[in-house]
């Protein structure tokens, strides 16, 4: 904001004194303690443990911290990340003697952890005493007000109300009216402590009061570990496991506030220190509370999730191919600067390839050696309502198959990143005249080849008895296969042969690599296409042509993308190497494609392909709780398969419901209406829609939706709902995203003499679409999990041992609605309604289950919110460097 | 007069400057529409076929007359928005009706306990009073119990998220450093993506054990409840009050920098009472929010329908409007379903109108700050 902040940063870079320290050091008492606080409130660590099984635990901690502080140190003191703040020195130097003084007292005292605290609390309340004393004779330089200020003193009155109240209560019995005296007097006997002294004694004295009280009624074991009271009137009670803690988070934050005020001195800076240090540490819990849950959920629910899968070593290794892609990617990236901290960018940008490269290290020995990777451990099943432990392991297994769609879609991903890389080879090279006769020759056959499938997909693979299709279709389907591996040879002979050196021949040749990629291609997947509707699939040695030339494509080129590699370390001139990059991003391109296509193969005519290597539809990655639908009564419990089918299949319909209409009304809002009534009206309703509690959606989809489509609960009411509950949130961050157009985009358009609807078709729509897109990731997100609507509308059961089968479910009706979809009308599972089946099944629901379910949910959510985020970021930082 | 309607009406569905002949087409598809909407409303087993005429009118129109159609059906995306909002209330209303009718008041009716009218802020004068308050068998339904169910979770939600939420949204929009901003922020985004079924799981299987241990419960309790509700209100409290302080100009800030005050004094005085209103705006949003929570109130208190006693015992536990809906409704009897219906009418119109109630104040709030600037 302004220069005026950097006098606070020299003041506080200044060199501290004893009494510095010393508040340095309760501060960091402070901090010490309200982490215990939180420890113990949790059951992390046991109150009552004393003598050397505290002591460990303490220890224990101490190294943890003493690591963290002393790396940070370290670097400060080699001036690699300087730390100036001697407020910020002080406290972690007092964080670690704070807890080295509580291990020794541990070692050295046999009492408990809560006696401990309980001193810790009493030592602090001396201190802020002292301090407060000090300053107010003054042996300190200080600037404190006249006073602590009203709002203190009502806090402090109101902590003495109830620390009256609850001691006076407890200590004295809560018969008659005694403790209401006793809690009035403290109330306003602090009141007055806070506001008429001057401020260095009016923000300590009363702390010092209120912590010291605490201090000593933990200390002297009145209220102890075994402590219980339990007021008749109430159906619950309290307990010194919770009590103490309770005590202590509040004791340490009044301790560690007045001491921050002492140690900045009161007065204006002194306020601004302790208000800042509550905030920060309230921040820290909040993050801490975020982690804590993902955290825990993770360690409940991974086990279970992963229980029994498998993955073959080489499926491993396409699934890890886009990674390896996108590591390298990382690790060209340019680093800055040459100083340090360049290179340790560098570092950090290296560091994904090298642990991919590890990993794939890890895949290959298990490939070559035939090794099994297993890890084993037990998980739990409840089987008629008792829990049994079973064995179970991950594992990577040495099979060379690999699943069809594990194959195509990690290369389908590549294929569209490369060609996404591809710029442009025109005019480059020289053209040879065969070379552009087959270029202009390709398209034809390629129609050709995309009519005949048609005629034979419309008239069948016989027309009037005529064995047209298999007859032209294995003709066909053989000749472009063959030709396609011809093509997709082409660049390599045009490498291999010719006598200028590599880098010069390999640019010469750029006209062959752009047909041989795009014609190559196109060619192969127009004969696959064909195979479905001529019925044919001609094979050679038992294996099928068009797989065998996708398996050829894909490794000529990926013989040529090495060559091209050679070339580019060969190459001097920029302009060389940049061509060969181009070469070398379609080289890559058709490798993947290849691949995709010889997936698509085994995908479409479920004839797996082995070659060395297999491709099947049955692959060997499997995962029993994302694969299998449940398995009652069987060995092992089965998955959730059809629960995330279901939740898949909600998701897309509400996107395909929510999107075109939130989008749609956003580009009136922001286009063509003017700021009126019609505008005004909508704002509102969006927001009324966006607020409404999830559960009235449920209500509105029960009595409006379920009597109008098929009378019952079923997927198609869930997918509406839920539509229904996506579109305000896609509407306000389309209408945010489209907001945030320039207008001189739209002028520019304008000024050009296009039309109004061609300018948001063609500019705004294009240029909002980063914002529009995210808006729905992050919306998506927060349907995925809803619940609440879904137990109304979709009739799911606990442990579904069937998927809906929406793809297949369509069918042509000759009574109104004339077409019908079984699956769409039927209830579902789906992910969150699981969860709720688990809870609702109370003692019959597993509670393994139930967390893995949670878990996987959870890792659903969180990864569309991360895309979406980072997709946010990204196009933000984009459009801001622009 | 006529003249003026019909002249503002085809500007709406137009536009200013139209092709001759679009005026057909566009009629056409809306006329299409009408019908559609008309058909799912009282004939759905035809609705399909109209969706499909419309489909084809739309596309005939489209290809021939491209601006026109664009603006038209943009416009039908944005009266439907419009219309969900309608057709919620009054299919919610309508399914509402017949419980308002036969027990009118007596869906307010305060329980009499051992001959004593239990004391409810002497509402006893105006509200009918009976023994049985809650059984479906006898035809009583008395939603007191929920409201106050609701409302002891949401105030100590707010107890939660308030002073969290503010200290949280200070920190994001003024002590944070740039970097230290780019983690939290995602980081309470996240926060409040976690869905609230997972929070109720987390509630059902771990805090309901730990109240026992700690508190002496006996498991399900208003206080875990409000505690979870709060943390999931959080998120909401801390990004609209952040908008709100970030929404103060700087120039007010710096003003006060330059006076020699310090950041805490700039933030006290200036921005905390120029973003109150935002801030206050948040607050209402996540109490709305913590109002309309289901899942987690469900999974951690499903189960009762009697009158927390005494009224103010957190550690009690009741089910709420919301869970109510959520636990009862599966088998629910006819009679019962009509009474769940007038829970989600409160709900639908207490939520949304804080929500609206919020939506002016931040509203007000950036016209005025813009004023200044």
């Amino acid at each position: 904001m302004s220069e005026a902040y950097v006098t606070d940063d020299s003041l506080v870079t200044a060199d501290s004194s004893g009494y510095d320290r010393a508040l340095d050091g309760t501060i960091a008492l402070g901090i010490v303690g309200f982490v215990l606080g939180l420890v113990t409130l949790i059951d992390l660590v046991s109150l009552s443990s004393s003598g050397a099984a505290l002591a460990e635990t303490l220890a224990t901690l101490l190294v943890v911290v003493a690591g963290g502080v002393g790396t940070v140190a370290l670097s400060s003191w080699a001036n690699v990340t300087p730390v100036d703040s001697q407020r910020i020195r002080g406290v972690t130097a007092g964080v670690l003697l704070a807890l080295l003084g509580l291990t020794l007292a541990a070692y050295a005292v046999p009492v408990t952890l809560a006696t401990l605290l309980g001193g810790l609390l009493l030592v602090e309340a001396m201190v802020i005493a002292t301090a407060g004393v000090v300053s107010n004779i003054g042996l300190v330089d200080t600037e404190p007000n006249a006073t602590a200020g009203l709002l203190a003193g009502f806090a402090f009155g109101a902590f003495g109300l109830l620390l009256g109240a609850v001691l006076g209560g407890t200590v004295l019995g809560s018969g008659g009216f005694l403790w209401a005296i006793v809690a009035l007097i403290a109330g306003i006997g602090l009141f007055a402590l806070a506001i008429v002294p001057r401020e260095d004694l009016g923000s300590t004295l009363p702390a010092a009061v209120v912590v010291g009280a605490l201090g000593a009624t933990i200390a002297t074991a009145t209220i102890g570990v075994g402590w219980q009271w339990n007021p008749d009137a109430i159906s619950g009670g309290f307990t010194g496991g919770a009590v103490i803690p309770v005590f202590l988070l509040f004791g340490t934050l009044i301790a560690a506030w007045s001491a921050a005020k002492c140690r900045a001195g009161f007065g204006a800076r002194g306020r601004q220190y302790g208000a800042f240090l509550v905030i920060n540490l309230n921040a820290v819990l909040m993050v801490s509370i975020m982690a804590a849950i993902v955290v825990f959920v993770t360690i409940k629910g991974v086990g279970y999730s992963v229980r029994g899968s498998t993955i073959g070593a080489l499926a491993g290794l396409v699934l890890l191919s886009p990674l390896v892609v996108l590591a390298v990617r990382t690790a060209r990236t340019p680093a800055g600067s040459e100083e340090w901290r360049g290179g340790a960018r560098q570092l950090f940008r290296l560091l994904p390839l090298a642990v991919v490269g590890s990993v794939t290290a890890l895949l290959v020995s298990v490939l070559v050696t035939g090794e099994k990777l297993e890890y084993g451990y037990t998980y739990t099943v409840l089987e008629n309502r008792e829990s049994v432990v079973l064995d179970t392991s991950v594992a990577i297994t040495p099979e060379t198959t690999v699943g069809s769609l594990v194959l195509v879609l990690p290369t389908l991903l590549l294929f569209v990143y490369f060609f996404r890389q591809y710029g442009s080879l025109r005019d480059v090279g020289t053209e040879l005249d065969r070379v552009e006769a087959v270029r202009r020759r390709l398209p034809l056959a390629i129609a050709a080849i995309a009519v005949l499938t048609g005629a034979l997909a419309i008239l069948g693979a016989s027309p009037a008895g005529l064995p047209l299709g298999p007859v032209a279709g294995v003709v066909v389907v053989g000749a472009g296969s063959v030709a396609a591996v011809g093509l997709a040879a082409l660049p390599l002979a045009g490498l291999l042969a010719g006598d200028e050196a590599l880098p010069e021949r390999a640019v010469d040749r750029a006209r062959l690599f752009t047909l041989s990629v795009f014609g190559g291609l196109s060619l192969l997947a127009a004969v696959l296409v064909l195979q479905g509707p001529a019925t044919v699939a001609p094979a050679v040695f038992g294996r099928g042509i068009v797989p065998l030339a996708a398996l050829l494509g894909a490794l000529v080129s990926a013989t040529t993308a090495t060559i091209l590699v050679t070339a580019t370390r060969a190459a001097d001139e920029t302009i060389t190497r940049r061509l060969l990059g181009e070469e070398l991003s379609l080289a890559l391109a058709a490798t993947a494609g290849y691949l995709a296509l010889l997936g698509s193969h085994v995908a479409l005519t479920k004839q797996n392909f082995s070659l060395g290597v297999s491709v099947a539809n049955a692959g060997s990655l499997s995962v029993p709780m994302a694969m299998q639908p449940y398995i009652p009564l069987g060995a092992e419990p089965g998955g959730i398969f059809p629960a995330i089918v279901g939740t898949v299949w909600l998701v897309i319909g509400a996107t395909t419901f929510a999107v075109p209409l939130g989008v749609g009304a956003a580009v009136f809002l922001t286009e063509y209406a003017e700021q009126g009534r019609l505008t005004e009206v909508v704002e509102v309703a969006t927001n009324a829609l966006w607020s409404t509690p999830s559960i009235v959606f449920g209500l509105f989809g029960a009595t409006f939706l379920i009597p109008r489509i098929g009378g019952d609960e079923s997927l198609l009411a869930g997918m509406l709902v839920l539509g229904f509950m996506l579109l305000p949130l896609v509407l306000i961050t389309s209408r945010e995203a489209i907001k945030a157009v320039p207008d001189e985009y739209r002028d520019a358009s304008a000024a050009l003499g296009v039309s109004q609807w061609e300018t948001i078709r063609s500019v705004v729509l294009p240029a909002s679409m980063p914002g529009v897109i995210t808006g729905v990731i992050l919306g998506v997100g927060r349907i995925a999990g809803e619940t609440a609507p879904l137990i109304l509308v979709l009739g799911s059961t606990l442990n579904s041992t069937s998927a809906v089968e929406v793809l297949n479910g369509f069918r042509f009706t000759t009574a109104p609605p004339f077409i019908a979809n079984e699956a769409l009308l039927s209830a579902s599972a789906s992910l969150p309604t699981q969860v709720w089946a688990v809870i609702a099944a109370g003692v019959s629901g597993s509670p393994s289950m139930g967390w893995a379910t949670a878990f996987i949910l959870l890792a659903v959510v969180l990864t569309f919110y991360a895309v979406g985020i980072t997709a946010r970021t990204y196009f933000r930082k984009k459009l801001n460097y622009e | 007069m006529i003249q003026d309607v019909r002249q503002r009406v085809r500007e709406t569905l137009l536009g200013r400057d139209t092709a001759d002949g679009s005026a057909l087409a566009v009629g056409a598809s809306g006329a299409f529409l009408v019908a559609t909407i008309a058909v799912f409303l009282a004939a759905p087993v035809f609705a399909l076929p109209t969706v499909g005429a419309f489909c084809f009118v739309t596309a005939l129109g489209w290809v021939r007359f491209k601006p026109e159609m664009a603006r038209f059906l943009t416009l039908v995306a944005t009266l439907l928005t419009v219309l969900t909002v309608a057709f919620i209330t009054i299919f919610l209303f309508a399914s509402a009706l017949p419980a308002i009718r036969e027990h009118g008041l007596g869906l307010l009716l305060i329980p009499i306990q051992d001959g004593d009218v239990r004391w409810f802020f002497w509402l006893d004068t105006v509200l009918p009073t009976g023994e049985i308050y809650w059984n479906p068998s006898s035809g009583a339904y008395s939603l007191i119990p929920m409201i106050w169910a609701t409302a002891v979770v949401t105030v100590i939600a707010g107890a939660v998220a308030g002073p969290l939420g503010l200290f949280g949204a200070l920190f994001i929009a003024e002590v944070a450093s740039d970097g230290l901003r780019e983690i939290i922020k995602p980081g309470v985004e996240v926060l409040a993506g976690i869905p609230s079924i997972v929070y109720g799981f987390l509630g059902f299987q771990v805090l309901n054990g730990f109240i026992q241990t700690s508190f002496l419960d006996d498991g399900a309790s208003f206080l875990i409840a409000g505690l979870v509700v709060g943390v999931m209100a959080l998120p909401t409290v801390v990004s609209v009050g952040e908008d709100a302080l970030s929404s103060v100009p700087d120039s007010m800030g710096d003003g006060s920098i330059a006076m020699g005050a310090t950041r805490w004094q700039t933030m006290q005085s200036i921005s905390i009472p120029a973003a109150f209103s935002g801030i206050s705006a948040g607050i209402i949003l996540g109490l709305g929010r913590a109002i309309g929570e289901t899942m987690a109130v469900a999974a951690i208190m499903a189960a009762g329908t009697q009158f927390a006693d005494p009224l103010f015992d957190i550690f009690d536990a009741n089910v709420t409007l919301t869970s109510l809906i959520a636990t009862q409704y599966g088998s629910a009897s006819e009679s019962t379903l009509t009474v769940l219906f007038v829970a989600g009418i409160m709900l639908f119109v207490i939520v949304a109108g804080m929500s609206i109630i919020s939506l002016f104040i931040e509203r007000r709030m950036k016209a005025k700050l813009r004023g200044q600037a």
